[in-house]
């Protein structure tokens, strides 16, 4: 489907600076149209997004492109298998003038993180990190400090170089509420890519199209979207597939259904509508469920296909 | 559709057939049964760990191997038990493949019929409980199916009693549906299929000879022969002489019927002072025999009154009989007696029991009136050492001399047969009658039970003053056999079903199936005519039934449909998705259809997509219908209803 049909209304000012900030993010990612959209859906769901791909397609000019057009602070955690969580979260120093200690804040205080190779960090530092994601704050040596707002994580993960990483386990991976790949581009995108000037020069030229307010205000306006009875039976009935399914250990959480209604509304919103339609439930959905869904082995379905097999399978009211 | 139904539907519609199947899993080989309830488990297990159905062909040769089984069993034989084993073990079998809502539902549904197989076996009470429990269960089971359908079904683990209760109210509502039914559909004098053949379940009814000394299971079964309402006071204990068989040959060992038992009696038996009027519910014995009193004015019209007075049915007694009779007590049978019956009536085998012989001669020089010399043999019998029990010793060659001279213990048959042996020996005819007598008078409901250890043997000497009359040797040993049943002249307990606590539970239970045998087993063409009578209604004509029987259902179903169908109605979005709906089932016309996981703009842009001409307008309409359905905005719905209602696909 090209020509995204749910443009059923459109509202000004805020709305059209996000449009802006899409079209923007879209000039510099080429032919990944549908990625960009998930990632504004995460933002705007107030959660986090796990990219998974291989090097090179992409994952932190998206991400780079994501912070610029936000505006915001925005930091880059190359992530190292000797890193230890006060690299991520900041450290108490000592400082002899005033005999204090003095909070140093890591590089996690900012509004977009970039977590690059999260896999090749340790379990403990991973969870440093995942843990901040959940509260939104950082504890160290007993003081709390609060992480600004918007906050916006996006970690990549490179699912072939397995050699000395430790994969998120599967309890934690619900800390991001999307999990996406990118995928090669189409070749005349890709041919448009090597014509075009260099994406360092694109990305230096995007401007910060929202500031920090109005994207908690579109958050906010996000979560009061008007979902209609049969749009929240879709859900339900999703959900339960995935609780009936044969291929798979476990259904999707009742938190699960939760993520699903926030993310499909804040899909609603990047998409310029003011109420949710099946599409946004239908757009999101295997990218909330596939990394919730552990398929049993003898099933010998990935957790993707088992997501397609409930997508078709379950009738839109 | 790999969507697994949940544990719950999968546990109750495997309940629903368990529960449906368990008369006919006790009637068929025990390993084959077991093979059925294996198959269940391993249902119930593979819905608990989620086990993926077997492979085709594994299925295909188990299913095979059972069939095979099926064959061996009944040796290929077709008929009603086959049938339902048949049944039960295709739906065994079915376990393997039972993974989807309409495998589940299908297995449900089939219940209902196997449920009702079971009454072309039996029609006993206790099967209502069977029935009632049995259509609950697989309600329950299509209820819980049906939830999942409908994507309602709840979280693991939820409570059932939604469902239980569900199906109870389901239930209720189709009791009086099945009332008027039962009530008003035609009944015809022969059912539409076989009876069954079998009813007795192996036990044994009275028999039509009698041997005294060979076993007899009969005494020690206290279920129902029959049961009697009389019209009138019913007749004193003594006077309760159920006639049965009459056995006039006797070969040393077996008293037999004669050549001429079925011959129709040419004796007219008028009615009298003492006539009784009663109604016999019997139970099938798989006999022709209609028990009486003596002796029968009239019966129902199909039955037969032979020359000695037995009433004989045309068919066959196999399913509960009912029937009224008149009787005479008073009548006077043979006054005059032919050769023929006479020479019959003194036949005796001539090397058999020489003492006894030797006795009626002895007692013939003391007495030549016949009266006189019953009455001293009786004397004999009540003043020696002559006891009843029923557990007495089996008699050889000489079986009258070893028991009068020797054994003097015995019961009915041993008396009877003796009795008639001396008295056909001293030239007096005589005959013995086999039936039963007494019954117990259940008081509160005013019916006679007469059990099978009832039965009883009797005989009927010939007197030059008085016919044919009845003389009953074991009153004269025991008269409590007599004056209160043959329950009183048993020792001890027979068994443990001789408390008397449970005696009264019984007593108390054969009211309840006494009821059941009168108003519905019993429930036949004149019946309902009567009933119908009874609400004012004349004549019914079988159109006029049928009328009747639309019109209550009508009345019945009427509000309830009523009720249901309203209630979508009542949304205010309904015209809108109705419009939407027509606006499908013309572009199907023109092949192109929505699929259900599709969503309305997805489908508009498909068909935008092969038919751009019309596209454009199923994109608008898709537009507007979205904006409806999943938006909160309801006002503007009659353009669309409208515009909707007026596309018109082109035809290509």
């Amino acid at each position: 489907m090209s020509s995204p049909p749910g443009q059923v209304a459109h509202a000004g000012g805020a709305q059209a600076d996000l449009d802006r900030a899409v079209a923007a993010v879209n000039r510099v990612i080429v032919d990944k149209s549908a990625v960009v959209e998930l990632a504004f859906s995460a933002l705007l769901a107030g959660g986090h997004l796990l990219i998974e791909d291989l090097p090179g397609v992409g994952k932190t000019t998206l991400a780079q492109a994501l912070s610029l057009i936000l505006g915001g602070s925005w930091q880059r955690v190359q992530f190292t298998n000797d890193m230890l969580p006060a690299d991520i979260l900041g450290v108490s120093v000592f400082r002899r003038e005033d005999e204090q200690f003095e909070f140093r804040p890591g590089p996690v205080f900012a509004n977009v993180v970039l977590a690059d190779e999260i896999n090749r960090a340790t379990p403990r530092t991973q969870s440093a990190l995942l843990e901040a994601m959940a509260e939104g704050q950082v504890t160290v040596d007993g003081q709390t400090h609060r992480l600004p707002q918007p906050f916006f994580v996006i970690a990549t993960q490179n699912p072939l170089d397995m050699a000395g990483t430790y994969p998120l386990p599967d309890s934690q991976l619900d800390r991001f509420l999307l999990r996406t790949a990118i995928g090669y581009p189409a070749p005349a995108e890709e041919r448009r890519l090597l014509i075009e000037p260099d994406r360092r020069e694109l990305l230096g030229k995007l401007n910060a199209e929202l500031d920090g307010d109005q994207v908690m205000a579109l958050i906010r306006r996000a979560t009061s979207l008007h979902v209609a009875e049969p749009v929240i039976d879709y859900i339900q009935a999703l959900i339960q597939a995935t609780r009936a399914h044969a291929g798979l250990r476990a259904g999707l959480s009742p938190r699960a259904a939760l993520a699903l209604i926030r993310t499909a509304r804040a899909n609603a919103l990047v998409r310029g509508q003011d109420f949710c339609l099946p599409e946004n439930v239908k757009l999101v959905f295997p990218a909330l469920a596939g990394h919730r869904l552990q398929p049993l082995p003898e099933s010998g379905l990935s957790s993707a296909e088992v997501v397609d097999d409930i997508i078709d399978v379950t009738p839109v009211p | 559709m790999k969507q697994l139904p949940p544990f719950s539907a999968v546990a109750w519609t495997i309940a629903a057939f368990v529960l449906a199947a368990l008369p006919h899993l006790a009637a068929m080989p025990p390993w084959l049964a077991a093979g059925i309830l294996g198959a269940c488990a391993w249902r119930l297990a593979a819905a608990r760990y989620r086990w993926r159905p077997p492979p085709a062909f594994l299925r295909i040769v188990l299913t095979g191997l059972a069939l095979l089984f099926v064959l061996v069993a009944f040796g290929g034989l077709w008929g009603r038990r086959t049938a339902t084993v048949l049944l039960c073990v295709m739906l065994g079998a079915k376990m393997m493949e039972m993974f989807t809502v309409r495998d589940l539902r299908l297995v449900a549904s089939v219940c209902f019929f196997l449920i009702a197989t079971q009454f072309l076996f039996s029609e006993r009470l206790m099967y209502l409980v069977y029935l009632v429990s049995g259509s609950l269960v697989a309600t329950i089971a299509l209820t819980r199916i049906q939830s999942v359908h409908a994507g309602t079904a709840k979280v693991e683990g939820g409570s059932e009693l939604p469902a239980v209760r569900q199906a109870a109210v389901l239930l209720l509502l189709a009791a009086p549906v099945a009332l008027t039914l039962f009530v008003l559909f035609p009944r015809l004098a022969q059912p539409l299929w076989g009876l069954p053949d079998q009813v007795m379940d192996g036990r044994t009814g009275l028999s039509d000879d009698m041997s005294p000394g060979s076993i007899s299971n009969l005494f020690l079964d206290d279920s129902p022969a029959f049961r009697v309402e009389f019209d009138g006071p019913p007749p004193s204990p003594g006077e309760r002489y159920w006639r049965g068989p009459v056995l006039w040959n006797f070969d040393g060992t077996t008293w037999t019927r004669p050549f001429f038992g079925d011959a129709p009696s040419r004796q007219f038996v008028p009615e009298g002072p003492g006539t009784v009027s009663y109604q016999v519910q019997l139970e099938p014995h798989e006999r022709r025999w209609l028990f009486v009193l003596d002796y029968p004015v009239r019966g129902p019209d199909q039955a037969l009154i032979t020359v000695d007075h037995q009433m004989l049915n045309r068919h066959p007694v196999t399913t509960l009989t009912r029937y009224d009779v008149v009787s005479n007590p008073e009548f006077t049978d043979m006054p005059e007696l032919s050769s023929g019956a006479r020479a019959v009536a003194l036949r005796l085998p001539e090397d058999r029991n020489p003492r006894t012989l030797a006795l009626a001669a002895e007692l013939r020089q003391q007495h030549p009136d016949d009266r006189d010399l019953i009455n001293a043999v009786l004397g004999w019998f009540r003043e020696e050492e002559f006891h009843y029990t029923l557990s007495a010793a089996p008699l050889g060659r000489h079986g009258a001399d070893e028991f009068l001279f020797d054994l003097r213990s015995g019961y009915c048959e041993y008396y009877a047969s003796a009795f008639a042996i001396l008295m056909r020996a001293a030239g007096i005819p005589t005959r013995v009658v086999t039936g039963y007598q007494g019954g117990f008078w259940q008081a509160a409901s005013e019916y006679l039970l007469v059990r099978q250890s009832d039965a009883h043997a009797w005989t009927e000497v010939w007197l030059e003053d008085g016919g044919w009359t009845r003389v009953d040797p074991t009153g004269a040993v025991s008269p409590a056999r007599i004056e209160q049943g043959s329950r009183s002249v048993i020792d001890g307990p027979r068994h443990l079903f001789d408390l008397n606590w449970v005696q009264n539970m019984r007593n108390q239970y054969d009211r309840i199936q006494h009821l059941w045998n009168r108003w519905v087993l019993g429930f036949d063409h004149e019946r309902q005519r009567d009933f119908l009578r009874g609400l004012g209604l004349p004549e019914l004509t079988t159109e006029r039934i049928a009328l009747l029987m639309l019109l209550v259902l009508g009345l019945v179903m009427g509000p309830l449909s009523y009720a249901l169908l309203r209630q979508p109605r009542a949304r205010a979005a309904d015209e809108v998705d109705r419009a939407w709906q027509l606006m499908l089932r013309r572009l199907k016309r023109r092949g192109l259809t929505k699929q259900a996981s599709e969503t309305p703009l997805e489908f508009a842009m498909r068909v935008l997509q092969t038919r751009p001409q019309e596209g454009e307008r199923v994109v608008e309409l898709a537009l507007m219908y979205c904006r409806i359905h999943y938006g909160d905005n309801k006002a503007g719905s009659r353009p669309f209803i409208d515009q909707a209602r007026a596309f018109r696909p082109a035809r290509t």
